[in-house]
C-alpha cells in the first residue's frame, strides 16, 4: 500500500495570494494514499525541507509530492531532502502550482485553487507508480577543447591548464590574440592592450598542458559529454613550423600585397605573412588565395630567400583527431557593416571610418604610427565626430540589441584622440550613455571634463561633403534643435555582431543559437556559461556582446565548469533516460530520426533464441540521452520506455483527473 | 509595342505640361503605347490622406479599379505624389483584404478591385521595364558635356517597403539614366532632401530655406542643371528660385528640367518641341555645354580599377 506525503508551499505570496492553500491541503487529505498533507510558507527553505524529512521517517512514506514552483527551479533541492531522509530521490514528484496555476490564473482564485488540487491529484497518482532510480556513471576523457584564441579562449585555456588538465586550443587565424590584439588602450584604466595580452599569449604557447593548434578549424564533433571526439582541419600553411625560425626574410621579399586584416585594411600585408609582430606563434603562413606561386605557379621568391628551406608549396590541409571531454566555445565577434547608412555616404566618403579602423590608427603599432589620419588625404584630423549606435538599437537598418561596449570605447577614443592630437576636438552623438561597470561612469566623466569632448544627445540624419570637410547634421535633443558639425573625420561605432561562422559552428556542435547568431546559454541567469548540450560551454562574445572584464570572467567560469566536470574519474548523470526493449523493437529506426541528440544508434541481435541470423534493433547511448521522450512518442511498438515517465505513471496521472 | 496605362495626375495637365508632353514624345520613340485612364480622378495627395482613411484610400482605389479595365500590366504615373498615394493604397489593399473590401464597397459602381495592375513611377518604368540598353540605343544626340545633378525628392524611392525601388537614401537610377544619354551625373548629396513640397503655398519661407539648400548644393557640386522626376519639386526649385536667390543674396541661375525633356533632347527632338519657354530659369545657357567635352568615363570602370588595386603586384 502506497503512503504518500503532500507538501504544499505558499511561496511567500506568489502562490498564497492566488490559491487558497489551506483548501488545497484539505483536498489532498481526501486522497486515500495520502498519509500527511501539510503547508509551509517556504517549502524550499531549511525548515521546510526539515518538515519533509521528518514526515518521511514518521509516516514511513513511499513517495513524496511537493506542490510548489517549477521542477526546473527546485526539483534537485527536494530530491536531496528525500536522499537525506534515506529515501530514493526519484520517488519525488513536483506539482507545479506556481507557474502552471497561481501565476497564470491571477484573476480567478477559485479556478486556480481547483487546478492546483487537480495538479496535486495527478502528481500523487503518478508518484505511486514511481520506481527507484539510480544515477548513471559515465567515464570521462580529461582533455578540454577550446575553440577560438582571443582573450576568452586564452583565459579559459590557461585556467583549465593551470588545473593540470590538458587543453587543445584551436585558432582559425595564424595567430592567437583575437580582437584584443588589435586594441590600443583599454577602458576604463587605459592600460595598453598589448602589454596585458601578449604575456598571456606567450603563456599559452609555453604552457606544458596546452596544445596550441593555430590556423585550424573544428570540422566535426561526435560523442557526448566526457567522451567527445573532435576532428580538426589544419589548414596548409605552406611553411614548416618545425624548421622555420621566424626570421621574416620571406615576408619582406614577397611581392604580392594584400589588404591587411589586422589593420582593418588600412595598409597592406604580403601574401606570406605573420599577422602582427607580436604574433603567437611567430611563424608566417602563405595566403593561398593571393600567393601567385600557388595560384599561377609564378614567383617562388619566399622559397629562394628562406635559408632553412621551410617553404613547401606542396603542403596540404591535414585532418587530425582529438578525444576530449568538454568544449569551450570562444569564437568572438565581428563588426556590423554600416553600408545601409547611405544617408551618411558610407562607402562614398573615405573619411568615414569604423571604430576599429580608428582604433588601429591610434594604436602605437598601427599603420599610421599612432596618430590618426584622414584616409582621403593623410592629414591629421582636428574635428572628429563619433556617432554611436550604428546598427545597434536600430530595428530599421541593423539589430535591436545594444552592443554594450560602444559607449565606453567611444569615450576612450575621445580621450585617445586628445592624447594624440592635442588641438583636436571630439564631438560624440549618442542615444544614451550606458556606463554601468566598475569605474565606467567616472571614465565617461573623464572624457567629458578632462578631454572636453562635446556630447550631443541625438541621432545624425545626414552627412554631406562641403569642400574637403564632412558636414554632420544631427539633432541635439537637449536644446531641441538641428545642429551641423564640420568634421575632418567621422568615426562610426558599428554594432557588435557574432562571428559569421557561429551558426554553422553551433550546428556542428549541436548547440542552439539565437536569431542573431549568438550561441544560447542554458539559462540566462542561472546557467550563463553552459549550453543546453552537456559539456559545451560558452565564453565571451560567442554568447552576447561583452567587454574584456566580462569576457575574462566568463572564460574563467567556463574553466571552473570544465574542472568541475573533470573532478572525478566518472561523471554522474540523471537516470531519467530511455531504454529499448529488444523483444518489442521492430528495428524501424523512426526513433533514430527523431532523436535531437543523436543518442540512438542501431545494434544487431539474434533473430531468435540461439539463432545465427541477426536483426536490427535500436540502441540508446545512455551518456548522450537527455530523456526528452521523443523516441517514446514515435515508437509504434512501445518498445522504448523513459525512466521516470513510464506508461503506468502517465496513465495514473490521466486517470486521476 | 509595349502598352502602358497612364495616370498623369493634375499637374501633368497643368503646371507640368512640359513633363507630360515630353514623356509622350519619349514613350513614342521607345515604342510604348500610353493609354490614359478615362475619367481618372484626383489621387487625394497632401489633403485627403491626412483627413480620413476612407477618402485617402477610396480616391486612389477608384483609379486603380479603372486602370484594371484597360487590361495593361503596368500603370505608369507621372507625378511622384500620385505615385506615392497609388502605391501605398495598392500595398494596403493587397495586404488587408478586409480593408480592401470595405473601401471598395464605397466605389463599387466602378467595379471590383483585383490587384492585377502593377504601379510604377515613370522613372521606374524607364529604368526597370524599358531598361538602359534600349534607351541608349535610341540616343541620336549624346548629351556629353552636360553635367547634371539628379534630384529625386522624397517620394520616388520612399518608403522602401512600399516602393521597392532603388535606394531610399542615395538612389542612382536617374543618374544611370542620364549617363546612358551621355550626360555626366555629378555626386549630389542632397538628392533626396525635402524641397518643402506643398508648403510652397501655405508656408513659402520653409520652401525658400529647404529648396535653397538643395540649389546651393547642386551649384557647389558643379552641375549645370538639376534633373527631376516630380512636378512639385520642379516648381519649387524653378519657380521659387529667383526669390530664393534674393533671400540667400547670391546668384543661382540653375535650371531645373524633367528627365524626359533631356531624354527627348537626346532622342533628337528639336528644341522647339521641349517646352523651354515654360521654365522660369532659362535652360539654354546650361544646354550650351553639350558637346564641349568628351563623354564622361562610366562609373563601372572606376570600380574595376579599385578592385585591381586591392590585390596589386609590385
Amino acid at each position: 500500500m502506497a503512503r504518500v506525503g503532500v507538501f504544499t508551499c505558499f511561496c511567500g505570496a506568489n502562490i498564497a495570494d492566488f490559491i487558497d492553500v489551506p483548501a488545497v491541503v484539505e483536498e489532498a487529505k481526501k486522497i486515500k494514499e495520502v498519509k500527511i498533507s501539510i503547508e509551509y510558507k517556504y517549502m524550499c527553505s531549511d525548515p521546510g525541507q526539515g518538515m519533509i524529512r521528518d514526515a518521511i521517517i514518521q509516516h514511513r512514506l513511499t513517495s513524496v509530492v511537493v506542490a510548489a514552483c517549477s521542477p526546473r527551479m527546485h526539483e534537485k533541492t527536494f530530491r536531496k531532502a528525500l536522499s537525506d531522509a534515506g529515501m530514493n530521490p526519484y520517488l519525488l514528484e513536483v506539482a507545479n502550482i506556481r507557474e502552471h496555476s497561481s501565476w497564470v490564473h491571477q484573476k480567478d482564485k477559485k479556478a486556480a485553487t481547483e487546478k492546483a488540487s487537480d495538479l496535486i491529484r495527478m502528481a500523487v497518482a503518478k508518484s505511486i507508480a514511481n520506481e527507484q532510480l539510480h544515477e548513471i556513471s559515465v567515464p570521462v576523457t580529461k582533455r578540454a577543447l577550446v575553440i577560438g584564441g582571443g582573450i576568452a579562449g586564452i583565459q579559459a585555456a590557461l585556467d583549465i591548464a593551470d588545473a593540470r588538465i590538458p587543453v587543445t586550443l584551436v585558432e582559425k587565424s595564424p595567430s592567437i590574440g583575437g580582437r584584443m590584439a588589435q586594441l590600443d588602450e583599454t577602458f576604463p584604466t587605459l592600460d595598453c592592450s598589448q602589454c596585458i595580452l601578449t604575456p598571456k599569449m606567450v603563456d599559452v604557447a609555453s604552457h606544458p598542458y596546452i596544445e596550441l593548434i593555430p590556423y585550424s578549424e573544428v570540422i566535426e564533433l561526435d560523442g557526448f559529454v566526457g567522451n567527445y571526439k573532435a576532428k580538426i582541419r589544419k589548414k596548409a600553411s605552406y611553411v614548416d613550423f618545425s624548421t622555420c625560425t621566424g626570421c621574416g626574410a620571406c615576408t619582406q621579399k614577397c611581392p604580392v600585397k594584400v589588404p591587411n586584416e589586422y589593420n582593418m585594411g588600412i595598409d597592406k600585408r604580403r601574401a606570406i605573412y605573420t599577422p602582427f609582430p607580436q604574433a603567437v606563434p611567430n611563424k608566417p603562413v602563405i595566403d593561398a588565395e593571393h600567393c601567385t606561386m600557388l595560384t599561377k605557379g609564378k614567383c617562388g621568391i619566399c622559397a629562394k630567400v628562406c635559408e632553412k628551406g621551410s617553404i613547401n608549396y606542396e603542403m596540404k590541409d591535414e585532418i587530425i583527431e582529438r578525444e576530449i571531454g568538454a568544449v569551450v566555445v570562444a569564437t568572438g565577434y565581428d563588426l556590423w557593416d554600416p553600408k545601409p547608412y547611405e544617408e551618411y555616404g558610407v562607402g562614398r566618403y573615405k573619411d568615414i571610418i569604423t571604430s576599429l579602423e580608428f582604433e588601429r590608427m591610434v594604436s602605437a603599432n598601427g599603420p599610421t604610427g599612432g596618430v590618426p589620419q584622414r584616409p582621403s588625404d593623410g592629414k591629421v584630423p582636428k574635428n572628429v565626430v563619433f556617432i554611436k549606435c550604428i546598427g545597434s538599437r536600430d530595428e530599421a537598418k541593423g539589430i535591436e540589441y545594444c552592443s554594450k561596449i560602444c559607449c565606453m570605447y567611444t569615450a576612450k577614443h575621445a580621450i585617445l584622440l586628445h592624447h594624440k592630437v592635442h588641438d583636436s576636438h571630439a564631438y560624440i552623438f549618442y542615444m544614451d550613455i550606458r556606463a554601468a561597470g566598475k569605474g565606467y561612469e567616472e571614465f565617461v566623466k573623464r572624457a567629458q571634463v578632462e578631454t572636453a569632448a562635446t556630447y550631443l544627445r541625438g541621432r545624425v540624419s545626414k552627412i554631406y561633403k562641403k569642400g574637403d570637410k564632412l558636414m554632420v547634421r544631427g539633432e541635439d535633443a537637449q536644446i531641441g534643435q538641428v545642429v551641423e558639425v564640420e568634421a575632418d573625420l567621422v568615426v562610426l561605432a558599428t554594432a557588435v555582431i557574432p562571428n559569421k561562422d557561429n551558426p554553422d559552428l553551433a550546428r556542428l556542435l549541436g548547440v542552439s543559437y539565437d536569431k542573431y547568431g549568438y550561441m544560447s546559454e542554458a539559462h540566462p541567469k542561472l546557467r550563463p556559461v553552459e549550453t543546453a548540450k552537456a559539456g559545451i560551454f560558452l565564453a565571451g562574445c560567442t554568447q552576447a556582446p561583452k567587454d574584456i572584464p566580462d569576457t575574462v570572467a566568463q572564460a574563467s567560469a567556463c574553466a571552473a565548469k570544465v574542472c568541475g566536470l573533470f573532478a572525478g574519474d566518472t561523471m554522474k548523470k540523471d537516470p531519467m533516460i530511455s531504454t529499448v526493449n529488444n523483444e518489442y523493437c521492430s528495428g524501424c529506426q523512426n526513433c533514430v530520426k527523431v532523436c535531437p541528440y543523436q543518442a540512438i544508434v542501431t545494434d544487431e541481435v539474434p533473430l531468435g533464441h540461439g539463432s545465427k541470423e541477426l536483426r536490427t534493433v535500436a540502441k540508446i547511448n545512455e551518456g548522450v540521452c537527455q530523456g526528452c521522450g521523443s523516441c517514446v512518442a514515435i515508437c509504434r511498438s512501445t518498445a522504448i520506455t523513459l525512466a521516470g515517465f513510464t506508461d503506468p505513471q502517465i496513465i495514473n496521472e490521466i486517470v486521476a483527473i | 509595342m509595349n502598352k502602358l496605362t497612364y495616370f498623369p495626375g493634375c499637374s501633368a495637365h497643368g503646371t507640368s505640361e512640359e513633363f507630360d508632353h515630353t514623356l509622350k514624345l519619349v514613350m513614342k520613340t521607345l515604342d510604348v503605347q500610353m493609354d490614359e485612364i478615362p475619367d481618372w480622378n484626383c489621387c487625394g495627395a497632401t489633403s485627403a490622406h491626412v483627413m480620413t482613411e476612407n477618402l485617402a484610400f477610396a480616391l486612389p482605389l477608384r483609379n486603380l479599379v479603372l486602370a484594371e479595365k484597360l487590361e495593361n500590366k503596368t500603370m505608369g504615373i507621372a507625378c511622384a505624389s500620385c505615385y506615392a498615394r497609388m502605391k501605398v493604397t495598392k500595398k494596403e489593399m493587397d495586404e488587408h483584404p478586409e480593408l480592401a473590401q470595405r473601401i471598395n464597397s464605397t466605389i463599387i459602381e466602378e467595379g471590383e478591385y483585383t490587384g492585377s495592375v502593377d504601379v510604377q513611377s515613370m522613372l521606374q518604368y524607364c529604368y526597370e521595364t524599358i531598361g538602359l540598353e534600349t534607351i541608349k540605343s535610341k540616343v541620336t544626340k549624346s548629351l556629353a558635356g552636360l553635367k547634371v545633378a539628379c534630384y529625386y525628392g522624397c517620394l520616388l524611392t520612399r518608403p522602401k517597403n512600399v516602393t521597392h525601388f532603388d535606394s531610399p537614401e542615395y538612389p542612382m537610377s536617374m543618374d544611370y539614366l542620364m549617363e546612358a544619354l551621355g550626360a555626366e551625373a555629378v555626386e549630389f548629396d542632397f538628392k533626396t532632401e525635402c524641397c518643402g513640397a506643398s508648403f510652397s503655398i501655405s508656408n513659402t519661407d520653409v520652401v525658400h530655406s529647404l529648396s535653397g539648400k538643395i540649389l546651393e548644393m547642386a551649384k557647389a557640386s558643379g552641375a549645370h542643371m538639376i534633373v527631376v522626376a516630380c512636378p512639385l519639386c520642379q516648381s519649387n526649385l524653378d519657380m521659387r528660385q529667383p526669390d530664393i536667390a534674393k533671400m540667400l543674396k547670391t546668384k543661382l541661375d540653375i535650371p531645373v528640367m524633367y528627365f524626359t525633356q533631356l531624354m527627348a533632347l537626346a532622342f533628337g527632338f528639336p528644341k522647339e518641341e521641349l517646352r523651354f519657354p515654360k521654365h522660369i530659369v532659362p535652360v539654354e545657357d546650361a544646354l550650351s555645354n553639350i558637346g564641349k567635352i568628351q563623354p564622361a568615363p562610366e562609373k563601372a570602370k572606376k570600380t574595376k580599377k579599385a578592385v585591381e588595386a586591392e590585390s596589386e603586384v609590385e
